[in-house]
């Protein structure tokens, strides 16, 4: 998925695992940027009685880098609180919650938001409350209106929610899983299948997601507002993480922990399908573990993917092009790892230097598309992916069709892309699932009564 | 070679005594670091602070030393 699971170590640690991340110019708010960080894959709605929350254990971690040397400069750090009301109930709920203050909801999840420059740390919020889950019409009634009470109005400008949404990746994962036997494709697929409608895998599962919109000013670093595009000091730099203390030590019969020490990055995540498709198996857990500034070590799975080469492989004679294209792919560095230079699309860059980093890269100096392409800049559309990454971006097959050689030609004009490349696709898109035209942004959740696991 | 004199006899072991002591350290400090060379890291904490109870634990054994003074001087070195 885009980062769901991805790596040995964070798929056995859910509440710690960056599942995506996304920063975009908000549509309704131009003068401000809207980051996400989604963390808890795959939550089935139903999943109580303890339903699904952040963990009061883990430090989560937006981080922006705006002056290109692959290290942020700024951090929000959001940390948990959880309060059991009544602890002689298993419920979650003893009735209808109606409002996020309702003596119904037994437990509740509290969070504190802290801006960090250099040493300065500013806490622009605390005791933050967040909504419940989306258990039900019995237990949430009018959930929209209950979880709208948790978007909170902050220090310096500053928007947040933190909770429960629907998930907004949308991918076949039965089939990209399946030896890649995307289903519009599979006819022309070693494993030969008649060629079908995508399967959009992570239908009605929710996620947790931290949403923060920031004024633009608070992000540069001459406290501007950017307007000129192909000015350096309007591209920043974007990536979420999670961190947890280094020792945990278990109580003896008593069901308590102890934990202490400095915070250890376990989680991290810029761009989709980093460390899920490019990052091989053994290194993706050190992949997590280490500073984004730091990722030059894995240019050379970036310059080789190891999807380029399995593509010829797994639809014979479809890409050509491609099984003979060896040398380093220098496109997807810059999608990937440094961000696109001045002079290759016309009037836009986000290049951020020769360091390489995974990040998510905005040119905040792009206006929200009146007319947004899911397929972004590749779709003619300079406001979404790669430039920063909205909800509904369709970042699957952008990448796919980017690994497949579509976007080779913007660093070498002598390359012809395989017919296929610019229309390889899982076969799905936004309306594969429901978003939000305002903060944030990302849709209302499926309750668990509503959910139907089985259904076809 | 001079005489062996009771003075110089006595200057003469109390130097080779302290010799031996040093050499001695080393070879315990060497003995030491040969015994936890190569040892996957012990984790310690202070289970009791005020009985000078330190946990360690190192693969699937966990025994507890009481050192009060340690147990002290870690404490005052978390705070």
């Amino acid at each position: 998925m885009s980062s769901h699971r991805e790596a040995p170590a964070i798929s056995k640690d859910p509440v710690a695992d960056n599942t995506d991340t996304y920063a975009f110019v908000s549509p309704d708010d131009p003068d401000t940027v809207t980051i996400i960080a989604n963390y808890l894959p795959l939550e089935a709605p139903f999943g109580g009685p303890n339903f699904f929350e952040f963990g009061d254990d883990v430090r989560y971690e937006v981080h922006i880098d705006n002056d290109t040397d692959g290290k942020a400069e700024i951090t929000y750090e959001f940390v948990f609180t959880t309060e059991v009301r009544n602890p002689n109930t298993f419920l979650y709920n003893t009735g209808p919650i109606d409002s996020i203050s309702s003596p119904n909801w037994n437990r509740r999840q509290f969070y504190s938001v802290t801006r960090v420059e250099g040493s300065k740390r500013t806490v622009l919020g605390s005791h933050l409350a967040c909504p419940p889950c989306n258990i039900g019409p019995a237990s949430t009634p009018s959930y929209e209106a209950l979880a709208a009470q948790a978007v909170h109005q902050i220090g310096a400008g500053h928007t947040v929610f933190a909770g429960q949404r629907l998930e907004g990746f949308y991918v076949d994962l039965g089939a990209v899983f399946d030896l890649g036997d995307l289903r519009p494709f599979q006819n022309l697929h070693i494993a030969s299948m008649a060629a079908a409608p995508g399967v959009n895998a992570t239908n009605d599962f929710s996620v947790h997601s931290i949403a923060l919109k920031v004024p633009k000013i608070e992000l540069t670093p001459n406290g501007m507002t950017p307007t000129d595009p192909m000015s350096k000091r309007a591209v920043i730099g974007v990536w979420a993480a999670a961190s947890r203390r280094r020792s945990l030590i278990r109580g003896t019969g008593n069901g308590n922990t102890f934990e202490a020490g400095d915070w250890v990055q376990v989680s991290r995540l810029g761009n989709p399908l980093f460390n899920e498709v490019i990052v091989p198996l053994g290194d993706k857990d050190r992949w997590n573990a280490l500073p984004a500034a730091e990722d030059a070590q894995f240019l050379k799975y970036v310059e080789h993917p190891e999807l380029a080469g399995l593509l010829p492989v797994l639809y014979p004679g479809v890409f050509p092009n491609l099984a003979g294209l060896t040398a380093a792919r220098a496109d997807l560095v810059a999608v990937l790892l440094t961000g696109i230079p001045a002079g290759i699309v016309p009037g836009f860059q986000n290049f951020t230097g020769k360091r390489y980093a995974d990040q998510l890269r905005l040119n905040m100096a792009i206006p929200p598309a009146s007319d947004p392409k899911p397929l972004g800049l590749i779709g003619g559309d300079a406001a979404g992916f790669p430039n920063g990454r909205r909800v509904f971006d369709d970042v699957v097959t952008v990448e796919l069709r980017a690994i497949a050689g579509a976007t080779y030609p913007l660093v070498n004009k002598s390359y012809t892309p395989d017919a296929a490349a610019s229309l390889i696709t899982d076969g799905l898109g936004p309306n594969s699932t429901r978003y939000l035209p305002n903060f944030p942004y990302l849709g209302t959740p499926v309750s668990g009564y509503d959910t139907k696991p089985l259904a076809a | 070679m001079s005489a062996l004199t009771r003075r110089g006899f006595v200057k003469k072991s109390a130097v080779a005594a302290a010799g031996m002591t040093a050499v001695g350290t080393i070879v315990a400090e060497q003995a030491d670091a040969d015994a936890v060379a190569g040892a996957e890291p012990v984790v310690a904490y202070v289970s009791n602070p005020k009985k000078g109870e330190i946990s360690v634990m190192a693969g699937d054994r966990e025994v507890t030393v009481r050192d009060r003074k340690l147990a002290a001087s870690i404490v005052r070195a978390g705070r």
